[in-house]
C-alpha cells in the first residue's frame, strides 16, 4: 500500500525488484475488510517473497508452500525476539517464543489442558456463558457484537481457565487491546511492564491460595529434574496464554456474525446445520479458513538463501494465514466460503511443532457460540450504523465495532 | 487399507479426528492422532481419505495391504 510518508531505505542485501512498499498497520478508510490488503497484494503481482522497509523492515512471504516451511522450519525461521516493529528486550514467550526443544518443557505442561479430550469437558461451561451473554441482550433486539459478546465469551473463559475474578475483564480488554493494536513504541513497552505486573499478582495470590487452574498449575510446574521452572519463565507463559486466547478469537467471531448479518443464505445454512455436528464442525472450519485474522511474525536466525533469496541473520518475516488460506492451487474456488468443503487444509492455527495450542477452545467457542446464538437470534442483520467500520490491521485484524439488529 | 500417522508430524489438529471419529482419536496428554482400527472397513475409506487429505500436516498415510507387510 502506497503511503507519502517517510520511508526508510531498505537493507543492501534486498534487490530492488523484491521491495515492495506495504505497511500491514495501516488500513485505508473505508475498507471494511482489513484483510484485502494482503489479497490486493496477491492480485497486484507482488513478488512471493517480498521485503517492505515499513515497520522496521521485513519480509513477507505468500505462497502457502512457503508459509508453511516457515512455520515448520523452526531452525530457519525461529519464534524467539520476533516482534514488528523490533522492541527490545521482548519477553520470551513460553512455550511459543522459543524453538524446540526448549519449548517442549511449556508445551507438555500446558498440551494437557487443551487437548480435544480437555476442550470437551469445558463445552458446558463455555455454553453456561454464551447463553448468559445472549440473554443479557436478546431481547433488546440490538447489541454490539464486539462489545457486548465476542469480547466477553473468550476473555470470560480465560479468566476462568486462570482462576481470575470476573470483574477483571475490562481491565484484561484494555490491556490486549494496546498489545495488538499499538505501534508506538513507548506505549508498547509500558503496555508489557503493566501486563507483567498484572501477572505476577495474579501468581502472588495464587501462592497464597493455590487452586484448582491453570494459573495454579503454572505456578508449580516442575521441568523434568524436579526443580521448579524458573519464576520469569512461568510469567512469560501466563503472558502468552493472555497474549494467545483473548484477541484472536474475538475478531475471528466479530468476522463470522458479519458475515452471517450480512449474508441470508449462510444464516439459512447455519440454521439447517445447528444440530448436525459432522455439518457444522465443516462449517466452523471453513469459517475459520476464510477469516483467518492472525498474520505471525519469524525471525531469520542465520545468513542464509530462502528459495534462492539473500535474507540475514535477524530479518524478520510475516506470514499472512489469510493469503496462505485462499491458494488456488491448495483450496478450490478459494474466494468462495462453502460451508460443506470437504477438502481444507487451511493453516488458521499454524502449522509444525508451534500450532496453535489453544485451537480446539478458539474451535469450541464458536461452534457452541453459533449454536446458542441461533437457538435465541435465528434472524439478524447489520444496524445502520453498521455499515460505517473501523478497520485495523497488524498482527491480528478486525474492526472496532459490529452493531447488529433483530426483531 | 490401513491408515499410518506419523506421531513426528502430527502437531495435534485432530482435524481426522473430527472428521472420521470412528477410526481416529486423540490422546488426552499431547493431543495427537490415535488410530483405533488399522484396518479400515470398505465403508469408512472414503472418510479415511478425506481425513487423510485434510491433514495440515500430511501427517497421515492410507495404504493398500500389500505395501503394509
Amino acid at each position: 500500500m502506497m503511503s507519502d510518508t517517510f520511508m526508510p531505505s531498505p537493507p543492501t542485501h534486498v534487490p530492488p525488484e523484491l521491495i515492495v512498499d506495504f505497511d500491514f498497520f495501516q488500513v485505508p478508510d473505508g475498507l471494511s475488510d482489513p484483510a484485502e490488503i494482503w489479497h490486493q497484494l496477491v492480485r497486484e503481482g507482488a513478488p512471493k517473497i517480498f521485503y517492505t522497509p515499513r515497520n522496521g523492515g521485513h519480509w513477507v512471504f505468500l505462497d502457502y508452500l512457503d508459509i508453511v516451511e516457515g512455520y515448520r522450519d523452526f531452525q530457519l525461521f525461529s519464534t524467539y525476539q520476533t516482534p514488528i516493529p523490533p522492541i527490545e528486550p521482548f519477553p520470551t514467550m513460553q512455550p511459543q517464543g522459543v524453538d524446540p526443544p526448549q519449548h517442549e518443557v511449556f508445551r507438555m505442561l500446558l498440551a494437557p489442558m487443551f487437548t480435544p479430550v480437555a476442550i470437551r469437558q469445558r463445552t458446558a461451561e463455555i455454553e453456561r456463558r454464551s447463553r448468559r451473554n445472549i440473554d443479557s441482550f436478546a431481547d433488546t433486539g440490538a447489541c454490539d457484537f464486539i462489545d457486548d459478546y465476542a469480547t466477553k465469551l473468550p476473555t470470560g473463559m480465560f479468566l476462568h481457565l486462570m482462576g481470575l475474578p470476573e470483574e477483571r475483564l475490562p481491565e484484561f480488554l484494555d490491556l490486549s487491546n494496546v498489545f495488538f493494536r499499538s505501534n508506538d513504541n513507548q506505549a508498547r513497552a509500558q503496555n508489557l511492564e503493566q501486563i507483567y505486573r498484572v501477572l505476577d499478582v495474579m501468581f502472588e495470590d495464587k501462592k497464597a491460595q493455590p487452586r484448582d487452574d491453570l494459573a495454579t498449575k503454572i505456578l508449580q510446574a516442575r521441568g523434568h529434574d524436579g526443580a521448579l521452572l524458573p519464576y520469569q519463565q512461568k510469567l512469560d507463559c501466563a503472558f502468552l496464554l493472555f497474549v494467545a486466547g483473548l484477541d484472536t478469537v474475538t475478531n475471528t467471531m466479530a468476522y463470522i456474525w458479519r458475515y452471517l448479518a450480512t449474508t441470508p443464505n449462510a444464516r439459512a445454512a447455519m440454521r439447517e446445520r445447528l444440530h448436525d455436528p459432522d455439518a457444522l464442525m465443516r462449517a466452523v472450519e471453513e469459517l475459520f479458513r476464510i477469516n483467518a485474522v492472525s498474520n505471525l511474525y519469524r525471525r531469520v536466525t542465520r545468513d542464509t538463501a530462502f528459495k534462492s533469496v539473500v535474507m540475514k541473520r535477524n530479518d524478520r518475516v510475516v506470514l499472512p494465514n489469510t493469503v496462505a488460506n485462499r491458494n488456488p492451487a491448495v483450496f478450490m474456488d478459494p474466494d468462495v466460503i462453502d460451508l460443506d468443503r470437504q477438502v481444507n487444509r487451511h493453516v488458521t492455527f499454524g502449522v509444525g511443532p508451534h500450532r496453535c495450542l489453544g485451537s480446539h477452545l478458539a474451535k469450541r467457542e464458536v461452534l457452541v457460540s453459533l449454536q446458542c446464538w441461533f437457538e435465541r437470534i435465528p434472524e439478524f442483520r447489520l444496524s445502520d450504523e453498521g455499515h460505517r467500520v473501523h478497520a485495523f490491521g497488524g498482527p491480528v485484524m478486525g474492526f472496532r465495532n459490529l452493531p447488529l439488529i433483530w426483531d | 487399507m490401513r491408515v499410518r500417522v506419523n506421531l513426528t508430524q502430527c502437531q495435534g489438529h485432530a482435524r481426522c479426528e473430527d472428521i472420521c471419529p470412528e477410526v481416529f482419536s486423540t490422546d488426552a496428554i499431547e493431543g495427537k492422532a490415535v488410530i483405533k482400527v488399522e484396518l479400515v472397513p470398505a465403508a469408512l475409506v472414503q472418510k479415511v481419505q478425506l481425513a487423510v487429505r485434510n491433514c495440515p500436516e500430511g501427517a497421515l498415510r492410507l495404504i493398500k495391504d500389500k505395501e503394509s507387510q
